[in-house]
C-alpha cells in the first residue's frame, strides 16, 4: 500500500495544536523571565569580589549545565516529591525547570558580557564618585545588556525547543499535544510535520524579532 | 600660614606581584598649582596619579587629598572621588549616553541635584569647553578632541578641588591636540589645581607651575619649568629630554 499525505490531516492539526502551542509559549516566556532573573543574579554573583558568592554561581552553573534537562525535569516532578511530599503542577514544574535550566547559560551570557566592557568604563564611573553598584546599574549594565541580546536570543529558541522534553512530566505543551492527536488520528507524518512547521515558524519569529530590536538599538547610538 | 596643600603623598610604595613600580614617591601639591609629571613609559608616572583617587591602591604610604587620608577605612572614598576630577587617556566617555547625560550623571547620581539644574550646569560646562551645540549628540559622533573636551567637562561637573590628567593627549590625532590643550590652559589660568601626567613638553614649559620627572619608581627631578627644561640637573633627565627633543 503507498503512503498517501492527507492533506486535510495536516490543516486540521494545527487548531488542534493552538492549545499545545498556548502551552509552550506560556511555558517558554514565564521560564525565561525567571531564568533571566536567575541568571542575571548568578552571573553577577560570579562576578563576586569574595569567594563564597562566587563558589555558589559557579556551582550552579557547573551542576545545571553537566545534567542533562531531561533529567532535571524527571528529578524535580517525580523525584523532589518523594523527598518533600508536595506535587508540583506540571505547568509550574514546567516553567521552573526551564528557568532553572536556562538561569546557567543566561548567568554565562551575563558574566562574559559585563566582562567583555571596558574596565575604563568601571573606571570613569567611580571617578565621578558613583558607588560600585551606581557604575553597574548606569553604567556597566545598559552596555552589557546590549551585547547580550544575540546570546539571549539563541537560548531564547533553544528553551522554546527544549520546553518539548516536558512531555515526559505531562506538560500538555506543542509535542505532547501532537503525540496525542496521532494517539487518535495515526496520522503520524502529517501532525508531527506540523509540529515541526509550528516550531519553525515560532523560533524564525524570535530571531527577526531579535534583529529589529538589536538594529533599534543601534540605530539609537548613531543617528 | 594657613596650610593650602591639596595633595599631600607620603612615601608611596606600590607593586604588583613582585614588580616593584613605585618605590617611595613624596609630594606635595598646594591649592592651584599646575604640576607636570612627565617621565619615560613604565615609570610609573600614571600609577601615582591613579593611587591619589585610589583607582589603584598603594601598597603603602599615605596620601592625603584635601585634608582626607584616602587610606583610612573611614574615609568615604567616592566622596574624595568627586572631589578629585580625573580624565583620562582614552576619553572613557559612556557611549550609551548622550554627550549631556556624560556631563550630568555625576551630578545627579551622586550630588542628587535636580535633572533640570544639573542640566543647566552641564550646559554651562559644555559651553565653556566649547561644545554647547553638541549636548544631545552621543559620543560616538564626536572627533577624539571633542571626546575629550567632553570628559573634561564631565570631570568638571562634580565641582572638584583638583582635577587628575592621565596622558589627555596622547590618544589624540596632532592636529586635535590643541583644542584639547587649549581647555586645559583656560582651567588653569582660572586657578583649578591640576595634575597632569603628559609628554607635552610645550605646555609643562608654558603652563606648569612645577614638573616633575619620575623614573624607574622615584621623583628624579621636581623643578619649576625653566629650570627644569634649561638646566636639568638630573643625568637621567637630560638623557630623557635630549630624547623627546629629537622628535
Amino acid at each position: 500500500m503507498q503512503f498517501q499525505f492527507d492533506w486535510s490531516a495536516f490543516f486540521e492539526s494545527f487548531p488542534m495544536l493552538m492549545r499545545g502551542i498556548k502551552f509552550t509559549i506560556v511555558i517558554t516566556i514565564g521560564g525565561l523571565v525567571f531564568g533571566f532573573l536567575i541568571g542575571a543574579f548568578m552571573g553577577l554573583m560570579k562576578l563576586a569580589r569574595h569567594v563564597v558568592p562566587r563558589t555558589l554561581a559557579i556551582t550552579y552553573i557547573e551542576a545545571i549545565r553537566g545534567t542533562p534537562m531531561l533529567v532535571q525535569a524527571m528529578f524535580l516532578y517525580y523525584g523532589v516529591p518523594m523527598a518533600m511530599g508536595l506535587r508540583i503542577p506540571p505547568l509550574t514544574a514546567g516553567i521552573i525547570i526551564i528557568a532553572i535550566n536556562s538561569g546557567a547559560y543566561i548567568a554565562e551570557i551575563v558574566r562574559g558580557s559585563v566582562q567583555s566592557i571596558d574596565p575604563g568604563q568601571t573606571e570613569a564611573g567611580r571617578s565621578i564618585g558613583l558607588t560600585r553598584s551606581q557604575t553597574m546599574l548606569y553604567i556597566v549594565w545598559p552596555q552589557a545588556f546590549k551585547r547580550m541580546i544575540p546570546p539571549l536570543g539563541n537560548q531564547f529558541i533553544i528553551s522554546l525547543k527544549d520546553t518539548s522534553l516536558l512531555m515526559v512530566i505531562g506538560v500538555g505543551e506543542l509535542l505532547r499535544t501532537g503525540q496525542e492527536i496521532v494517539a487518535v488520528s495515526f496520522k503520524a507524518f502529517e501532525v508531527y510535520l506540523a509540529v515541526a512547521v509550528v516550531y519553525l515558524v515560532m523560533t524564525l519569529t524570535i530571531a527577526r524579532g531579535l534583529r529589529v530590536l538589536e538594529n533599534h538599538l543601534e540605530m539609537k547610538t548613531k543617528r | 600660614m594657613e596650610s593650602t596643600e591639596m595633595i599631600k603623598i607620603v612615601n608611596l610604595h606600590k607593586n604588583y606581584g613582585e614588580l616593584e613600580v613605585i618605590k617611595g614617591i613624596n609630594l606635595e601639591i598646594r591649592a592651584g598649582e599646575v604640576v607636570c609629571i612627565i617621565g619615560p613609559s613604565g615609570s610609573g608616572k600614571s600609577t601615582v596619579l591613579r593611587c591619589i583617587n585610589r583607582l589603584e591602591t598603594p601598597t603603602s604610604g599615605t596620601i592625603i587629598v584635601d585634608g582626607k587620608d584616602i587610606m583610612d577605612s573611614e574615609t568615604d572614598i567616592n566622596h574624595v572621588r568627586t572631589e578629585a576630577g580625573m580624565v583620562f587617556q582614552q576619553f572613557n566617555l559612556f557611549p550609551h549616553m548622550t554627550v549631556l547625560d556624560n556631563v550630568t550623571i555625576g551630578p545627579v547620581k551622586v550630588r542628587k541635584i535636580s535633572v533640570t539644574e544639573a542640566e543647566k550646569l552641564g550646559r554651562s560646562l559644555l559651553e565653556k569647553v566649547g561644545l554647547a551645540d553638541k549636548a544631545k549628540n552621543y559620543p560616538e559622533q564626536l572627533s577624539g578632541g571633542q571626546k575629550q573636551r567632553v570628559a573634561i567637562a564631565r570631570a568638571l561637573s562634580l565641582k572638584p578641588k583638583v582635577i587628575l590628567f592621565d596622558e589627555p593627549t596622547s590618544a589624540l590625532d596632532p592636529e586635535l591636540v590643541g583644542e584639547v590643550l587649549e581647555v586645559m590652559k583656560q582651567l588653569a589660568s582660572e586657578g583649578m589645581t591640576m595634575v597632569v601626567v603628559t609628554h607635552e613638553m610645550g605646555f609643562a614649559r608654558d603652563v606648569a607651575d612645577r614638573v616633575i620627572f619620575i623614573d624607574k619608581g622615584v621623583i628624579q627631578e621636581d623643578n619649576a619649568p625653566d629650570a627644569f627644561f634649561s638646566n636639568p640637573e638630573n643625568p637621567r633627565l637630560r638623557d630623557f629630554l635630549g630624547k623627546v627633543a629629537e622628535h
